[in-house]
């Protein structure tokens, strides 16, 4: 009875289409959130507290959309980013263009202090691999480094950034095959971990002083 | 990696350090109230060697009453006020980073202390007196601090 007259509210949504509706429905068991993720249940409840803030921002839909994240990350929806789109292309795991807080939260937890450096090593190496090809070419890591200094307000010439990028490949490029791959990334990572720096959010240790929610839960246990 | 003279061995950057330490890709926006213009880090770039910048930054430091701690890495410094602020003593870290070897990038940032005194030190004091060191070719400072445009 109550599936029915679940059903027919969905359909006489603004968005009819049923996935969606579930998908935005909010926080309906941080328990399973939390034990598939690093985050404890309170951690997953202020880190709702952050997604309804983001989600809520053009749209007030309960769903993170492109221009919300970007608007999130940047503080203004004019910025185009290369890493900003391929963030919540990670993050995007249903790939329908839009964020639910279990995408949020799952992804999140990769960049948790205490997630495991495998997990921090294969998004990394996932976000470089601009054209998603298994492996991260010159041309991808030129165009990310061309990106990132752009942002920085910093201008390299093409022979300096060629020779870095020169540099980067003897290292890393240890079968000598022009690419980098999953296994030459992990090597390369394990050598600077100062590379997978911003793998790690500290806030997110934080995150319930920052997001108190006024949850109340009677039986809830924090492992 | 680059080693430089007396074996000092500055951190150097490669391709990958350069996409994930600078600007680029940095989530923790996320979870800051500011722009990230208003975001108190210093970055700029110079010509002058890693050493010529460390001492740089050590007589700063000791001109405004710091006290230079480097027991850290060698391509680090970490100083703090001797005064005690509203917060606690100012703590402030600066790390320096060899691109290539006529090409440094220096990375300011407060460590301890108050927000407002920090800021208040870096435009009435740091930058000036680094003034002299950044590698500009006529560009305007932007509201992150001096950055530099090198050809």
């Amino acid at each position: 009875m109550v599936e029915r007259r679940k059903h027919l509210f969905a359909s006489l949504l603004h968005c009819c289409d049923l996935e969606l509706y579930k998908q935005s429905r909010g926080l309906e068991d941080p328990e399973i959130l939390a034990r598939e993720t690093v985050f404890s249940v309170s951690e997953i409840e202020a880190l709702y507290e952050l997604f309804k803030k983001i989600s809520s921002a053009v749209i007030d839909d309960g769903l993170i959309n492109k221009e919300e994240f970007q608007l999130a990350l940047f503080k203004t929806n004019k910025k185009e980013s290369l890493f900003a789109d391929r963030v919540f292309d990670l993050f995007d795991t249903k790939h329908n263009g839009i964020l639910g807080f279990e995408e949020f939260a799952r992804a999140l937890s990769v960049f948790h202090p205490n997630a495991p450096i495998d997990d921090k090593i294969e998004f990394s190496f996932q976000l470089y691999d601009l054209k998603q090809q298994g492996f991260i070419e010159r041309q991808e890591v030129k165009q990310m480094v061309v990106a990132t200094l752009a942002e920085s307000g910093m201008n390299l010439s093409d022979d300096v950034i060629e020779s870095i990028i020169d540099k980067t490949f003897e290292e890393a490029d240890t079968k000598h095959d022009g690419k980098i791959d999953k296994e030459e990334w992990r090597s390369l990572v394990l050598r600077h971990p100062s590379l997978l720096k911003n793998m790690t959010l500290q806030y997110l240790k934080d995150i319930t002083t920052t997001f108190p929610s006024f949850v109340f839960h009677s039986r809830v246990e924090d492992t | 990696m680059i080693l430089f003279r007396n074996g000092n061995k500055t951190k150097t950057l490669n391709a990958f350090h350069i996409i994930s330490l600078l600007e680029g890709f940095n989530l923790s926006s996320l979870f800051e109230e500011k722009k990230r213009e208003e975001k108190e880090e210093i970055r700029f770039a110079t010509t002058k060697s890693p050493e010529t910048m460390v001492a740089k930054l050590e007589s700063v430091a000791t001109e405004m009453k710091f006290m230079v701690d480097k027991t850290g890495d060698e391509s680090s410094l970490r100083m703090k006020r001797n005064k005690i602020g509203r917060k606690g003593r100012l703590g402030i870290m600066a790390e320096i980073w060899a691109v290539a070897p006529s090409l440094v990038v220096v990375e300011v940032k407060k460590s301890s202390g108050d927000t407002l005194e920090y800021n208040r030190f870096c435009s009435k004091q740091l930058r000036p007196a680094l003034k002299d060191i950044v590698w500009t070719s006529g560009y305007e400072s932007t509201p992150a601090g001096v950055v530099g445009c090198i050809n």
